[in-house]
């Protein structure tokens, strides 16, 4: 976003707790609909978001002020997601169930819902960043630590599945 | 734009995060002054079929196995949530097998010692039975191979002191007032059990129906029962 990022981050970094409820206040929709559509359910997406923002707090120090914040704080969160995906996988903890999805068509929804399932997780994590914030294929390479052309590739290959499974 | 783009667009559409988030963050970041989790990026960890053999901070050479890096990874949950505040208790196992039998009994008496409690070198060299060894328990907490799972940083000298860690008095001590500021068990308003922190089944307690406990004992007086995975009630007569 903006060029008050940089200054609002500088803020924080000296533990400034106004400028970082500015922060939290600016993205936290944003970020708060990507571990929601990742996690699929609101509780884990909330819980997300706080241990983002909380890393996010914890490490300003290590903030650069080269990096967008947002390309920061979307790289800390799909880590958090990351995280919490695996440890559902490894504890094998029960996992919430879904919510209802952002529908005025609830069917439709569901179907897309579960054709989503199907996609690999960079795939759907790149696919999520793309359409919640219509971030670049150069942030999404900076935010998932890749090449431009894997981003490319990846979303190619998660529209693909998404075609393929919706058909 | 063709109608997958649409529905992606339809799906993706940005939503309000609920209305305390933001308040509840802020008072967590408030109340977080330690930097625990910076000790996580620092340390490598190793570890065999059997469970975890190494942590240290210096780099480890990979597991070979699948088993053995699904459990180094399920070590990286764990210690992140301990570091959070999150765990009091560890289930990844521990594998002491390279161990002398001498250090192995040292590292299975600090094993013991729970959560938020500290002991002293002497306290173990009593309970291995080597009242005379002192120093040669601190030599096998100090080489102790798999730190903050084996919480060597629990055990103080007897005259109060600090003592060493391998990561620096100064992580000792951050880790000592993390365990005191972090509750051992929490229970659930609705269904009426009590955990201990960590378990799988508490978090997935909303924060209105927590209910923070001494002992288990309390949470009995008031009608609670223990949790049956994390079994709070095995682990306080262990020790």
């Amino acid at each position: 976003m903006g060029p008050d990022d940089g200054a609002l981050m500088e803020r924080v970094r000296r533990g400034d707790q106004a400028a970082f409820a500015a922060l939290v206040g600016h993205y936290q929709d944003r970020l708060f609909t990507v571990a929601h559509r990742l996690l699929g359910n609101r509780a884990d997406a909330e819980d997300a978001v706080q241990r983002a923002f909380l890393n996010c707090y914890l490490k300003s120090d290590h903030y650069e002020p080269r990096w967008q914040v947002s390309t920061w704080l979307y790289r800390i969160l799909t880590n958090v997601c990351v995280d919490e995906l695996r440890r559902r996988r490894i504890v094998g903890s029960a996992v919430r169930p879904p919510d209802e999805g952002p529908t005025d068509k609830p069917v439709q929804h569901l179907d897309f819902r579960r054709a989503l399932e199907r996609v690999p997780t960079e795939a759907r994590m790149l696919l999520t960043l793309r359409y919640v914030d219509g971030l670049s294929y150069g942030e999404l390479a900076r935010v998932r630590g890749i090449s431009i052309n894997t981003v490319k590739s990846q979303l190619a290959r998660g529209k693909a599945i998404l075609r393929k499974v919706l058909r | 734009m063709d109608r997958l783009d649409e529905l992606l667009a339809a799906h993706f559409k940005v939503d309000r995060a609920p209305g305390k988030l933001a308040s509840r963050i802020v008072e967590r970041a408030r109340h977080a002054g330690g930097k625990g989790l910076e000790l996580l990026d620092e340390i490598q960890i190793t570890a065999t079929d059997r469970g975890v053999c190494l942590i240290r901070a210096e780099s480890l050479a990979s597991p070979s196995s699948t088993k053995a890096r699904r459990l180094v990874e399920q070590a990286r949950v764990e210690l992140a949530e301990y570091l959070e505040g999150k765990r009091t208790f560890f289930s990844v196992p521990v594998d002491l097998s390279a161990v002398a039998p001498f250090q192995r009994d040292v590292l299975e008496t600090a094993r013991r010692i729970p959560f938020g409690e500290v002991r002293s070198y002497a306290w173990i060299a009593r309970q291995i039975g080597h009242r005379q060894a002192v120093r040669a328990v601190g030599t096998a907490l100090g080489r102790n191979p798999v730190p903050l799972l084996v919480p060597c940083h629990r055990v103080l000298r007897s005259d109060g002191g600090v003592g060493g860690y391998l990561f620096g008095t100064r992580v000792k001590d951050g880790l000592l007032a993390l365990e005191r500021s972090t509750p051992v068990l929490q229970g659930c308003t609705t269904t009426r059990i009590v955990c201990r922190v960590g378990c799988v089944h508490g978090r997935h307690m909303s924060p209105e129906n927590r209910v923070i406990f001494a002992s288990v004992a309390d949470a009995r007086s008031v009608g609670y029962r223990p949790c049956k995975v994390c079994r709070p009630l095995a682990d306080a007569m262990a020790n």
